[in-house]
């Protein structure tokens, strides 16, 4: 301890460490709230639904389906499929006896998948289950780890106060209501033309949509909100649900094709065993349908809750208040993905057992 | 009177419905890594399948606490 203390590179460090976490705690929400705040910016806007990122619909009127838009999580997830797929073809390229730290690495991961289905559901149906529990973890957890990257919420489409405003009483006249303007809140931006920048410091910039109207044509401030180009992919549930589905089907999919037909379907519709057994087959059904949305709402809840953890921590503490959640956010994106994976693998496993060699 | 304290009310009720939905969970989660501790330190050679199964059940719990945090989304941002 002492030897660290006198070395002048661990001094330096721990300085500067230091001058962060106090520029930190001063100058964001935290320190805005005693006079300071000369780094933060307003609280970035938290919206569910996925935005669209671009202010025109690029299919409009399809029939049934309304508008097409392309919203900020699809991009998220399409680049995470290039990336895994890019990373698919760098470590395949020139497959070796003895492999490289790539290929080594991708093998790794492999085997840890290969072997925990192979002792879930046996060698064989293992290795029939394989592909979509590999496909599901690697699938979410680049799209998480990706999520945490910086731009993804940060850069993206300035939204003009008009166009926010315009949004906010259209939805109001569906609903046939009256807009609330006292509750649209928008960021005050810096800049003109193309770019719009939050400048440092300008933690209470904030004003409302009413504010903005009352406001002199000619003197109102470059108001609006960002729409990023880029979102975590799982925090949108079309996309958690969407997987969600595709893998319950495949797990019904899979245990009539190993069953046959009667059998499975028998075993939610049990005539043959009494009312008991009956009732008990039904609640199995039922109870199917709650995994889907357990699937669903568990890795969108926790990647979502993630992503709002994250921009609150920012705002309060800039700089250094999100460094130990980014990393509790990589341990959680890694566990839901395996978590996703695995009980993808169990739900398989159960699925196509026998129901008399059940044993219980 | 209620009618203008509708945004309060959301407020406290979504507090209230992550703050109890989390406790349930949070007991269990903690009684879970209770067990899977005690288990470790009698067959410490168990340790990778009491992990793996510690961390799928530690899910299912996880998940009623999700359940309870999506509540209180839908109260602030839909209600």
């Amino acid at each position: 301890m002492g030897r660290l203390l006198s070395s002048p590179k661990v001094l330096l460090i721990g300085a500067a460490a230091l001058a962060l976490i106090i520029a930190g705690l001063a100058g964001g929400a935290l320190g805005g709230a005693f006079g300071g705040g000369f780094i933060g910016a307003p609280i970035a806007h938290i919206q569910l639904a996925a935005e669209p990122i671009t202010a025109s619909p690029q299919i409009a009127d399809i029939p049934f389906f309304g508008d097409f838009r392309i919203t900020n999580t699809m991009v998220a997830a399409w680049s995470a499929i290039v990336v895994l797929a890019v990373i698919s073809w760098l470590g395949t390229r020139r497959l070796k006896e003895v492999p490289g730290r790539l290929q080594g690495a991708l093998e790794a991961v492999m085997e840890v998948f290969l072997n925990a289905c192979e002792t879930v559901a046996g060698p064989e149906r293992g290795r029939r289950f394989f592909p979509l529990v590999m496909t599901i973890f690697l699938f979410v957890v680049a799209a998480n780890w990706m999520g945490i990257l910086p731009g993804f919420g940060t850069i993206g489409r300035f939204e003009s106060a008009e166009e926010v405003i315009h949004h906010a009483e259209e939805k109001a006249e569906k609903d046939g209501e009256h807009a609330d303007l006292d509750n649209v809140k928008l960021a005050v931006f810096d800049g003109d033309g193309f770019l719009a920048v939050q400048p440092f410091g300008s933690v209470n910039e904030e004003i409302t949509g009413a504010e903005y109207e009352e406001m002199e044509e000619g003197a109102r401030p470059r108001a609006g909100l960002l729409v990023p180009f880029f979102r975590s992919a799982n925090t949108d549930i079309n996309m958690t649900l969407g997987l969600a589905l595709v893998a319950m089907v495949m797990v019904h999919y899979w245990g009539v094709s190993v069953l046959g037909l009667f059998t499975h379907v028998g075993k939610y519709f049990n005539f043959r065993e009494g009312p008991i057994m009956l009732f008990v087959g039904l609640l199995e059904g039922l109870s199917e349908i709650a995994r889907v949305i357990s699937f669903t709402f568990r890795l969108f809840g926790n990647i979502f809750a993630g992503e709002v953890l994250l921009i609150v921590m920012a705002f309060l503490v800039p700089l250094v208040g999100i460094v130990p959640f980014l990393g509790l956010e990589l341990f959680v994106g890694l566990v839901q993905a395996f978590i996703f994976a695995m009980l993808t693998l169990v739900f398989a496993a159960t699925a196509t057992i026998h129901h008399d060699s059940e044993g219980h | 009177m209620i009618e203008g304290n509708i945004e309060v009310i959301k407020t406290i009720a979504a507090g209230l419905a992550i703050g109890l939905g989390a406790l349930g969970p949070g007991l269990g989660i903690g009684l879970l890594a209770a067990k899977a501790m005690e288990s470790l330190g009698r067959n410490p050679e168990a340790a990778r399948p009491i992990q793996l199964n510690m961390i799928i059940a530690i899910a299912f719990t996880e998940a009623i606490a999700i359940y309870a945090l999506v509540v209180a989304v839908i109260i602030i941002f839909l209600g």
